[in-house]
């Protein structure tokens, strides 16, 4: 087990290494510069700007600057709001994507793997039926749609809810809501699936055949192993609820790492958009790990190592 | 029971032909009909399959029901409603009256004649809030001031307007379909039906060429890797591990500066991200396969590791790889329509069914409508292809085979 983890950080280290060289060269492939705007610059101020920001050092020593910087955890100035430390973004934005994202997730597991069991259970029956159609449109009405179909109903005709920020409460639930529509009909889906197959096995019938009480039958050793696809699907869905974010972000105009994202893309402000990408990058990797390392404390037939 | 007859006859013996035992009575069906004829008894997925060319129609042949082009604009006509409550105007033409306070001429079947140009000046018309036309002789006057004096007494207007011919209120008759723009205008007047049906062009084409993309160049490498196995397929995997953790969006900006925003951008970006996925399950079927015996008897014979790989290998994986293109293929709609939504889609004025979207919602408080179209036609999209690949994946089992 140590053994295994010690393997996999060190692929995650190489892979995030792999992304911020990709991203560092492919930024500065990029023909035109920071600097570029419709009124041209003087070259003074231009040769004053660059040398600021390092960029009048050979490449090399401005990659070798940067992987420290990563490192150390600090991504430089934003090329476009002055005074702004990338970082100091990332640790403004990140908590409320996080607190959102986080809200999501649960959200989507703590309704999504109930109603997908209790609608295997009833197969077949009204619940069932509702269940079923409920996924299935679910995952075909994009998360932008859902809020502002969201923010049509309850917040401009019924006026119950704000249409956007985070103040109150009652602003989280358009939010968590649009985030986590598709995952939730997703992993209700597939919990679904995944139980009514486990509950056609063989084990199952010796269970009960042996007298088990239902509730042992269903909980022990039903669940135990019709829950992997669900767990492989946390990880991407962290992953997604976390870029998801992004539009939702938008629509509700919430302050988060989303937003600096989208405006950095519009701005074409390099460090924002290197340090998010990067940040997320890494994000990405961690959730996979920490998924894969508890498939093995669930399913002991998953050997971690191999 | 009892009462039943069982005749003499019954009990004779049954000739037995040495050669009709061995007999098939079973018709033999090749793997690709018998999955078709088990495709064909699961009607959610024949639903999904039905409407897949409907959408595919719509897209080609869908212009013939529009006067329009997907450019063309009147901006008098903006943001008009596909669904239209009129009254009868004194010279017994249909007046109809935009959320934007202006009367327009509607012909019985629902066709726009004209938009009114009002009598009073501009300064009456701000000041007063009412638009005063003259029909036949007759003064119609459009009141729109019960909104602003509701909100200065702090009140709710019960109404947006009132419309009267010398003094006496006309009522709404009847709801007509809007003739000239099926599904209502956006807010340059630009036809909607023409900009979706334009759209599902952009949607399905952007859909098409990233399965493709993913098809040609992910099952190729992916089988590679999987046939070749050992340092080369850990060293290929890791570089689709790479790609596949730098983000889509980053991709996109990339291009969006090097060849400048575009349809070709979109599809370059999703071309370079959406093959990782298939090369991954193509490697692992591969992985599994390249073990059977088959493949030694290939080998055997002198089959060439281009031989095997094309005509062995890869044609017993192509159930997993259909399965996967027809679900991919709503993922690659989402991000499409994801990546117009942020404003990286294709540049004004082409359109996808993700920028009519990302239009509709800067004006979704007063036309709804405009985001209804393009959100169905995403959704009806996604869900026949959902249909459909459900089915086929069902279909192409040979597990489930019956």
């Amino acid at each position: 087990m140590g053994n295994y983890l010690v393997k996999r950080l060190l692929s995650m280290v190489i892979t995030l290494w792999f992304v911020i060289t990709i991203t560092f060269f492919l930024m500065h492939a990029i023909p035109g510069g920071p600097f570029v705007r419709e009124k041209e610059l003087p070259p003074e101020v231009i040769e004053a700007l660059n040398e600021k920001y390092h960029l009048d050092d050979p490449l090399y020593v401005q990659y070798f600057d940067y992987l420290k910087g990563v490192v150390t955890f600090d991504m430089g100035p934003s090329f476009k709001m002055t005074g702004v430390e990338v970082t100091d973004l990332i640790k403004k934005g990140f908590p409320v994507s996080a607190k959102m994202g986080g809200l999501a997730v649960l959200f989507v597991l703590l309704l999504g793997v109930p109603i997908g069991i209790i609608s295997a259970l009833k197969q077949n029956s009204w619940i069932d039926y509702i269940v079923t159609i409920i996924a299935t449109i679910g995952v075909a009405v994009p998360g932008f749609v859902v809020a502002t179909i969201y923010i049509y109903i309850f917040s401009s005709k019924l006026a119950l809810v704000p249409s956007f920020g985070l103040e109150s409460a009652k602003g989280y639930i358009g939010p968590v809501l649009a985030l986590a529509f598709f995952s939730l009909a997703f992993v209700m889906r597939l919990m679904r699936s995944s139980m009514l197959e486990v509950l056609g096995e063989d084990y199952i019938r010796t269970a009960r055949a042996k007298g088990l009480p239902e509730f042992i039958v269903i909980y022990k050793h039903a669940l135990k192993n019709a829950i992997i696809p669900v767990i492989t699907y946390v990880g991407p869905m962290i992953a997604s609820v976390m870029t998801g974010s992004f539009v939702i972000e938008k629509i509700f105009a919430i302050p988060g790492m989303g937003k600096y994202f989208v405006e950095s893309v519009g701005n074409r402000d390099y460090t924002v958009l290197m340090g998010t990408t990067v940040f997320y990058a890494a994000l990405v990797i961690v959730a996979i790990l920490v998924v894969d390392v508890a498939y093995g404390m669930i399913d002991p037939r998953i050997k971690l190592g191999d | 029971m009892s009462n039943k007859n069982i005749s003499p006859e019954l009990w004779e013996k049954v000739e037995v032909h040495a050669s009709r035992s061995e007999e098939i009575t079973r018709k033999s069906l090749t793997y690709w009909q018998d999955a078709w004829r088990r495709l064909k008894q699961n009607k959610l997925s024949m639903l999904g399959l039905a409407l897949i060319i409907i959408m595919i129609m719509f897209a080609s042949f869908g212009s013939m029901f529009t006067e329009w082009d997907y450019s063309s604009q009147t901006l008098k006509n903006a943001n008009l409603p596909p669904k239209m409550d009129v009254v009868k105007l004194p010279n017994d033409v249909y007046g109809f009256v935009h959320r934007e306070y202006t009367l327009f001429e509607v012909d019985e079947t629902g066709h726009i004649i004209d938009r009114l140009e009002p009598t009073n000046s501009m300064l009456d018309i701000m000041q007063n809030k009412r638009r005063i036309y003259e029909i036949n002789g007759e003064e119609v006057v459009l009141d729109f001031s019960f909104i602003s004096d509701a909100k200065k007494e702090g009140k709710i207007a019960e109404k947006g307007f009132e419309l009267t011919v010398n003094g006496e209120e006309l009522k709404t008759v009847k709801s007509l379909w809007n003739k000239t723009y099926l599904f209502g205008s956006d807010d340059l007047g630009r036809d909607l039906f023409a900009r979706v049906r334009y759209g599902a062009t952009i949607s399905l084409l952007i859909a098409l060429v990233a399965t493709l993309v993913q098809f040609f160049v992910g099952v190729f490498y992916g089988a590679i890797a999987g046939y070749a196995g050992g340092s080369v397929d850990m060293i290929m995997m890791r570089i689709v591990d790479v790609i596949a953790t730098v983000p889509l969006l980053l991709y996109v900006i990339l291009l969006m500066v090097v060849i400048g925003p575009g349809l070709k951008t979109i599809i370059l970006a999703m071309g370079i991200i959406y093959w990782v996925g298939m090369a991954r399950i193509v490697r692992g079927e591969i992985l599994s396969l390249k073990e059977q015996e088959f493949v030694m008897a290939a080998k055997t014979l002198g089959a060439s590791t281009w031989r095997i790989i094309a005509r062995h290998l890869v044609p017993n994986a192509l159930g997993p790889i259909i399965v996967s293109l027809a679900m991919m293929i709503p993922s690659a709609i989402f991000t499409e329509a994801f990546l117009s939504f942020i404003g990286l889609g294709v540049p004004a004025p082409m359109a996808s069914w993700g920028t009519l979207a990302n239009d509709a919602v800067k004006a979704l408080r007063s036309y709804p409508f405009q985001l209804l179209w393009p959100s169905l036609a995403i959704s009806i999209t996604v869900l026949s292809f959902n249909f459909f690949g459900d089915g086929l994946r069902n279909a192409l089992d040979p597990k489930l085979r019956r």
